[in-house]
């Protein structure tokens, strides 16, 4: 009966002081479903990936080498660090589905053990059968016995579908050069068998050997030594995360690990400094009854306990509702648009962070509700009893500016003394609303700068119509001959194996194009529009911090067919997206080198030239438009992202103001029924209060900018190596957190405005309570 | 000719589903710059009647008139423009602002009203001159009570209403604070009303009323009030 009765009392308490209880329920549920929300997205993608990786026994390393002789096999097998190695031949063919898709082809023995498909369905058993990717055979409704041609060595091969699968190497699967966001419709991956390969060439022919390494095997180190071995046969390495796929893939990861770093720290910041100080004043509030308690003679031990649980409740029942929402609802309403080939979407915890925000959440409100017993409990229950002696009053700094002072009326000198008296309430919703300022502008200001990637690379660095990527047999001459009605710019794209100042390699991207080109604008970093440095290389800053270059550093490119070529970086320019190197044709040439342009840029004069677009001489182009569409698909997530947390800060930042309005509201019941009685009117006594929170939201506003500015470049900085995003706290953005912070404090005032009107001035002052 | 008139007031409080009937008509008039005491047992409607009187409360039923003013069906905006140029208030918890110090505590009153008195000349009037600059917390009870007397003083209102504003002091301090509220009320030609449970502050009032159960159980007028210091509790 005893624990029933103390149990009805927990139930009656949090009924009475509802509002703070709903609040801490909230911003534990926000916290815990924010933290680990977006941990489970990145957590879920690295984890199916890791799993993916394990299945497929994927490379940790590709080497590009034209026809390895069996002699460079062997020692590239003997190499210290190397587990396994096996060659194949791959290259982009085109389909005869209609739209003319393009198929990345691999020509594997059937004895292959390295980068296996993940079969869904099938299997492969013949010669003439292929193994076609799962998702792009979804998107043409292509099924197993269903045939597809590709045009390889210039011929039309057919196949037969045996197998659908996903592959290790598809999870982010881009062509790149025209690409940004994986689309099954338009690219996917094929395998065939390697004997194929005689009928179609003449001869078994490789172009790639994938190198499997032993556990704890130093990356660079392998690549290095390869590199020597091969010496000018080797085209190229790329290690596994420097492909494509799993690049795209980890700077997916990555973006989240960043977000769910910064965001939750924020959220947890807030809640950590709301929860304790509300959990300590309602315990403190209790002072009388704990005294009751005592003197009716409960232990110390389950007054205690009747206190902690108060925190434990509505904390441990908040976590858990977070933990519940968090992880299901962020990574199905997020993953999606990651547009990732992955067989299981399997939801995977983060439970070092779980268990982390659990106890935050549990010290915050169990911890400091015992915390506040054990304090009062010092106290004999006589003491317990009697009043808490009320605050003092005491003069304030302003005092003694007697022209400023003796100015106010005295309903302000009282704002000013009780504000300032209540330094930590104050400084509570301060921080409460600089926090959740923060995180808005934070999350404004993010999508801004991505919104800048598209605004920056297809609004000032590129004005063409189409970017065509040209056939082989389409040269500068062909081009020059065939007068294209319109600006054209010749650009040759090629990646290229590099050796940094460090020793390290790794393939970049180099673009060359005449320094006076049309349709090309460059920028240095402060945004002038600056030419191609003529004696070396142009680097983009964000790939000269990834390397850890900058000017005068040299860096050594792989020739075409020679050794490798020392040149300086001359110049360092900004480019959003699309980070790489650049060069002029001549000094290109001067390193000797051939300017054969892979691609041309055009801006039509009148219509697009659409022969000469069908043409043999056109492998594929893209417009600039289904570049930026693609491009802002590709951010969608991060706008989605940043949606949700603009609107969980919103949240929190009402939870807050709502709880210390109310906190300011009942600590001063007695003074404002005074006043009431005294003859004040309701706008009067609501100004003493709503001043204040107007005082804090005020502040915290202005705080909260360049805290939010800082959250976003710290996100922004981790975001992904191909993006470089420069802040850009716009005016909007700063007027539009203030705008949904006052928004909130206004919503707030009124339902503390009504609560005032109710005040009971009969009750309240019969006695103390 | 009476100031104050009550006629046929009713106040009904809804507690969950029973009706309590915490005034149950009543009528009275008090003239004007008199001493009145409610008195009355826990309970008795006491307090209600100070609160409609006061404008903190409205009546449910019946009239009450203050002046020319009917205050029984005004507004709450006007009730509380009728509060703030009209009443003072003395309670039994001082009620004072622990935020202001006690010259401050009377300016608040002042601020708001239409012909408020000088402060100073108020808090030296109750014998507080030296402690002008103090917190409520610093003083005593019955210094803070005095503040509070003061505070309603110089709002210069037409009536004065004191709930037990002896009832958390000592007797002899006590007596002293009811003979400054007397002396001064009797100076101003204020109106005094007290409401109070100590049949033995009944004898220096010009009227008492009793009441039991919500109703008026009896009016005595007293020709010859005592003076606060013959009266012994």
């Amino acid at each position: 009966m005893v624990k029933n009765s103390l149990f009805l009392k927990s139930i009656r308490d949090m009924k009475n002081a509802k509002a703070q209880f709903i609040s801490i329920f909230i911003m534990a549920a926000l916290s815990v479903t924010i933290v680990t929300g977006l941990d489970s997205v990145w957590k879920t993608v690295e984890d199916n990936t890791n799993i993916m990786y394990a299945a497929t026994n994927i490379s940790d390393m590709w080497i590009y080498v034209s026809n390895p002789t069996e002699k460079q096999m062997w020692s590239i097998s003997r190499i210290k660090g190397v587990e396994s190695i096996e060659k194949r031949f791959t290259l982009n063919a085109i389909s005869d589905i209609p739209g003319g898709p393009t198929l990345k082809v691999y020509a594997v023995s059937s004895k292959s053990a390295l980068d296996r498909p993940i079969l869904q369905h099938g299997s492969l058993h013949s010669k003439r059968g292929v193994i076609l990717d799962e998702s792009f055979a979804k998107k043409h409704n292509l099924g197993i016995n269903d045939k597809i041609s590709l045009k390889l060595n210039s011929k039309w091969t057919t196949f037969n579908i045996e197998g659908l699968a996903l592959s290790s190497e598809h999870i982010y699967s881009i062509k790149g050069n025209t690409m940004i966001m994986p689309d099954s419709s338009k690219y996917g991956f094929i395998i065939i068998h390697e004997d194929m390969l005689k009928g179609i060439y003449g001869q078994k022919i490789y172009n790639q050997i994938c190198v499997k390494l032993a556990p704890g095997a130093d990356v660079s180190e392998v690549k290095n030594e390869i590199g020597r071995l091969l010496g000018d046969d080797l085209i190229g390495s790329v290690a596994k995360g420097e492909d494509s796929s799993t690049n795209n893939i980890y700077a997916n990861i990555d973006q989240f690990k960043t977000l769910a770093t910064v965001f939750p720290l924020m959220f947890f910041l807030v809640t950590a400094l709301i929860t304790q100080s509300t959990m300590f004043r309602l315990v403190e509030n209790q002072r009388g009854q704990m005294g009751i308690l005592k003197a009716l003679g409960y232990s110390k031990g389950r007054i205690l306990w009747h206190y902690t649980s108060y925190g434990v409740y509505m904390g441990g029942l908040g976590a858990l509702t977070g933990f519940l929402i968090g992880p299901v609802f962020f990574t199905t309403l997020l993953i999606p648009w990651l547009n990732l080939s992955l067989p299981s979407n399997q939801i995977s915890i983060n439970y070092l962070n779980l268990t982390y925000s659990f106890s935050l959440i549990l010290a915050c409100t169990g911890g400091v509700s015992l915390y506040a017993g054990l304090k009062l409990l010092k106290d004999t229950p006589a003491q317990l009893l009697r009043d808490k002696p009320p605050k003092e009053g005491s003069h304030i700094f302003l005092e003694y500016l007697p022209g400023l002072w003796n100015k106010m009326r005295f309903s302000r000198k009282l704002i000013a003394r009780n504000t300032l008296k209540n330094k930590m309430r104050l400084l509570m919703s301060v921080l409460g609303i600089t926090g959740c300022t923060g995180l808005v502008v934070a999350a404004f200001t993010l999508t801004s700068m991505i919104n800048g990637i598209t605004q920056h690379t297809y609004g000032i660095t590129y004005s063409y119509d189409h970017k065509i990527i040209l056939d082989k047999k389409a040269d500068s001459r062909y081009i020059h001959n065939k007068r294209l009605d319109g600006a054209v710019a010749l650009v040759k794209e090629t990646s290229v194996e590099i050796i940094r100042p460090g020793g390290k390699r790794t393939m970049e991207l180099l673009t060359v194009f005449p320094q006076h080109s049309p349709l090309i604008n460059l920028q240095d970093v402060s945004g002038n529009s600056i030419l191609l440095a003529e004696d070396g290389l142009t680097i983009t800053r964000k790939l000269a911090q990834t390397l850890g270059v900058s000017v005068g550093d040299i860096i050594e490119l792989k020739s075409t067919d020679k050794g490798y070529v020392k040149v300086p970086i001359k110049q360092i320019i900004y480019m959003a997206t699309g980070q790489g190197m650049f060069m002029t044709d001549e000094f290109y040439e001067s390193i000797g080198e051939t300017f054969e342009p892979t691609s041309i840029l055009v801006k039509w004069n009148q219509k697009p030239d659409e022969v000469f677009l069908a043409s043999d001489y056109v492998d594929e182009y893209v417009s600039r438009t289904t570049q930026i569409e693609d491009t802002n698909k590709s951010t969608q997530v991060i706008y989605i992202a940043a949606v949700l947390l603009i609107t969980m800060g919103a949240i929190l930042a009402f939870v807050v103001l709502y709880n210390s309005s109310i906190l300011n509201f009942s600590e001063r019941i007695r003074d404002l029924t005074t006043l009431k009685v005294l003859g004040f009117y309701q706008n009067e006594i609501s100004a003493l209060v709503l001043t204040e929170n107007i005082l804090s939201v005020l502040m915290g506003w202005i705080l909260g900018i360049p805290l939010g500015k800082f959250i976003a470049e710290l996100a922004a900085s981790g975001l992904n190596d191909q993006l470089d995003l420069y802040s850009r706290t716009t005016f909007i953005t700063v007027v539009l957190s203030g705008a949904i912070t006052l928004l909130f404090a206004l919503i707030n005032n009124i339902i503390v405005a009504r609560k005032m009107k109710n005040l009971d001035m009969l009750e309240s002052l019969k006695s103390v309570e | 000719m009476a100031f104050i008139t009550f006629d046929n007031v009713e106040r009904e409080y809804h507690v969950g589903n029973s009706v309590i009937k915490a005034v149950d008509g009543i009528s009275f008039s008090i003239k004007k710059g008199t001493i009145n005491v409610v008195l009355g047992q826990s309970g008795a409607g006491k307090t209600t009647v100070l609160n409609l009187l006061g404008g903190m409360d409205s009546p449910t039923k019946g009239r009450i008139f203050v002046g020319e003013q009917e205050i029984s069906d005004m507004s709450e905006h006007e009730l509380t423009t009728y509060r703030r140029n009209r009443i003072g208030f003395v309670f039994q918890f001082y009620n004072l602002v622990p935020n202001l110090t006690v010259l401050e505590n009377v300016q608040l009153a002042m601020e708001i009203c239409e012909n408020p008195l000088d402060s100073k000349e108020m808090l030296t009037k109750v014998g507080l001159e030296s402690r002008l600059y103090n917190f409520p917390s610093q003083i005593s009870g019955g210094e803070q009570q005095r503040v509070s007397i003061a505070r309603a003083l110089a709002k210069n209102p037409d009536i004065l209403l004191c709930d037990e504003p002896t009832g958390a002091l000592d007797s002899a301090t006590g007596r002293k604070v009811l003979k400054l509220i007397c002396d001064t009320a009797e100076v101003m030609g204020k109106t005094v009303i007290i409401v109070t449970h100590n049949a033995l502050i009944a004898d220096m009032a010009n009227m008492v009323i009793h009441m039991k159960d919500g109703k008026i159980s009896g009016i005595k007028n007293n020709d010859q009030p005592k003076d606060t210091e013959e009266i012994i509790w």
